[in-house]
């Protein structure tokens, strides 16, 4: 595994849409880096360009600290986890686990190669498909062993692009485990790419945010969510999301326009605000309630099963210490 | 009323309307193509008589003039001549003739299947690569070139026969395997390039990215996960390219002789004695049909689903 750094990277397409502008990242060997950001903001062409599959317009990539960025992806040796179309439909399961094995760059031999492919499929429970189709298989299956093909290899880097997102919700949070357990065994060097804030924070040990081509911020993920540097990043992380606010409804200081506050940081029953409840959704382990006042909308999340109706008023308040002020461009202002 | 079928399912009325469509429509397609083989079967006089015979005595005598010269001789001679040693003889013998020869027909026959094959490979195996190449690259001009390639098929072939002969005596090209190979491939590039880039097209990226990810290059990942992809569309196409250079008449007529005729110029020039020899040329219609049947029923389940790729894609 290796430690993989971008230097100002920048990538053009057709000379004038910017996917990626000046790019600095690193990314220590053994860890789990996940880049956040929604569709559009430059997450696949940050992973493709690693891989060699884009050519970037300026910039470096370095693999423990030795440039690769005139490589061959082949030569790059990195490992590629796609979204769909991870498999190679003409071969059977183990043909798939074992095609890089026998790339013309490695070329093991098939002792060897039998036992590689052997312990992945064991390891991700597939050893009884071995000698499937590759289109016979159902869609979580795919998956584990397009991972598998990450995984019979030792590259400097495993790339994933949202390999998750193809299934279903209870398959999806399997996986999320087991790859997290995967990694932590192997101590491999991961980025991974998503817009699912779930993966993002259990597998992450450090959370890129970007945004439009640009990395907004950097940290680990609970960083991310305590101390987002804008409203942007304090919006990608939190379910229910953040509560933005216009900073007048609470009262707060002038160079202060907007406040964010999460619906964990709301406490409902007394407080010194009172508003109408205009939704109540029971999620089992948390209630969360919408509150109507002075026309805005906030929700907040509650322990437990709550008890109350729509329309009824309801008397709350705010953690104060736990608000985040913006400035009137969405910038973190730290200072009270 | 049947309630239990589908509103989507035709009835079976009318599925058995559409299989005596089908019966009678295959039935009159297949009367040539029998008649032809029955021919082949026949001797050289039940094969001219009238009223036609449909039931007939089958004879070989067609299959052994297709492949053999044969000359008239006296019975005193034929008498004098040792014993026929095998069928074939016996039956050249009976009519007063003696084998002086096989035929050219053999070679012929080789001719075609030669050149048939080797510019059918030559147009996929160029046309997959062209293919690719405007799937994937950005080329310049692209949809100019592509429409220039298509447009070398707006005129029939033959009309730049001339210049072609010309070009092929000077180049001497003309009468030679390679020479009507090349010509064949030329003539049937443009349709493999259109063909093939519309099934490249249909083969995600991600599969050769993927190969040259996992070590690969790209001309590997081409031949190792690509053309595996597009089996269908190459069997789709090879066959229309086999077709139409097996069949090939006039080119054939115009540029071949003695080296490189193939079989098409050579079968109608088959003269028996007193007239055209039917069953040997039945004989070498019905080889001749063959090969392409054989070619096509071994690509038919690639075939199909070519013709219906797309459609049934998730």
């Amino acid at each position: 595994m290796a430690k993989v750094e971008l230097k100002n990277l920048n990538k053009i397409y057709n000379k004038k849409i910017e996917a990626l502008q000046d790019i600095n990242l690193t990314i220590e060997d053994g860890q789990f880096f996940v880049l956040l950001g929604p569709s559009g903001a430059g997450k696949t062409t940050t992973l493709r360009c690693i891989a060699g599959l884009e050519k970037i317009d300026s910039g470096s990539i370095l693999f423990n600290e030795e440039p690769v960025t005139e490589d061959q992806p082949a030569s790059r040796d990195v490992c590629f986890v796609f979204q769909q179309y991870s498999l190679y439909p003409h071969y059977s399961v183990y043909e798939n686990l074992a095609f890089p094995l026998r790339s013309p760059m490695r070329k093991l031999p098939e002792e060897e190669i039998k036992n590689k492919v052997e312990n992945i499929a064991a390891m991700l429970k597939i050893s009884n498909k071995l000698n499937n189709k590759a289109t016979q298989l159902s869609g979580g299956e795919m998956q584990r062993v397009a991972i598998g093909r990450a995984l019979v290899r030792e590259p400097n880097i495993y790339l994933m692009d949202e390999p998750l997102s193809s299934l279903d919700a209870k398959l999806r949070e399997t996986l999320r485990v087991e790859l997290k357990n995967i990694q932590t065994n192997l101590k491999a060097t991961i980025l991974y790419v998503t817009h699912d804030q779930a993966e993002a924070t259990t597998l992450a040990d450090k959370i890129g945010v970007l945004k439009e081509g640009k990395i907004v911020q950097i940290g680990t993920p609970e960083e991310i969510y305590e101390n987002p540097d804008s409203i942007y990043v304090s919006q990608r992380l939190g379910s229910p999301k953040i509560n933005i606010l216009p900073s007048s409804l609470f009262g707060m200081a002038d160079n202060i326009t907007t406040i964010g506050i999460r619906p964990e940081n709301i406490s409902v029953g007394s407080g010194q605000y009172s508003g109408k409840i205009i939704s109540v959704e029971n999620l089992g382990s948390e209630t969360v309630v919408a509150i109507s006042f002075k026309e805005h909308e906030i929700l907040a999340s509650i322990q437990g099963n709550y008890k109350s109706s729509i329309n009824e008023t309801i008397n709350f308040d705010i953690n104060a210490q736990k608000v985040l002020n913006f400035d009137e461009k969405g910038n973190r202002i730290y200072e009270h | 009323m049947d309630t239990s079928r589908s509103y989507l399912e035709p009835s079976s009325f009318s599925k058995k309307i559409a299989a005596a469509i089908i019966i009678v429509y295959t039935v009159i397609t297949l009367i040539p193509i029998s008649w032809m083989v029955m021919t082949s079967f026949k001797n050289v006089d039940s094969a001219i008589s009238y009223p036609p015979e449909v039931l007939f005595e089958p004879s070989l005598e067609g299959y052994v003039n297709l492949f053999t010269n044969r000359s008239r001789q006296s019975v005193e001679y034929l008498d004098s001549l040792p014993a026929p040693e095998t069928w074939y003889e016996e039956l050249v013998r009976s009519r007063e003739m003696v084998i002086t020869g096989p035929s050219k027909f053999l070679g012929r026959y080789s001719n075609s299947m030669i050149i048939g094959f080797g510019s059918t490979f030559a147009s996929v195996f160029l046309g997959a690569l062209a293919a690719y190449a405007f799937s994937r690259f950005r080329v310049p001009l692209k949809d100019d070139l592509l429409f220039f390639i298509l447009s070398t098929r707006m005129f029939p072939p033959i009309a730049v026969a001339v210049p072609i002969f010309i070009m092929y005596r000077k180049l001497g090209l003309g009468d030679t395997h390679v020479g009507m190979i090349i010509l064949y491939t030329v003539v049937n590039l443009s349709l493999a390039v259109w063909l093939l880039k519309g099934f490249m097209d249909e083969i995600p990226k991600e599969y050769e990215e993927a190969a040259m990810i996992d070590g690969y290059t790209r001309l590997q990942a081409f031949f190792k996960v690509v053309l595996p992809q597009a089996m269908t569309g190459i069997a789709a196409t090879a066959i229309f390219c086999m077709i139409f250079s097996w069949n090939e008449y006039a080119f054939a007529v115009l540029l071949t002789q003695f080296n490189a005729q193939t079989a098409p110029p050579f079968i109608p020039t088959i003269i028996g004695e007193g007239g055209l020899d039917w069953p040997a040329i039945g004989a070498g219609t019905t080889l001749f049909l063959l090969p392409v049947m054989i070619f096509t029923i071994i690509l038919r389940k690639h075939l199909l689903r070519g013709i219906t790729f797309g459609a049934v894609r998730k």
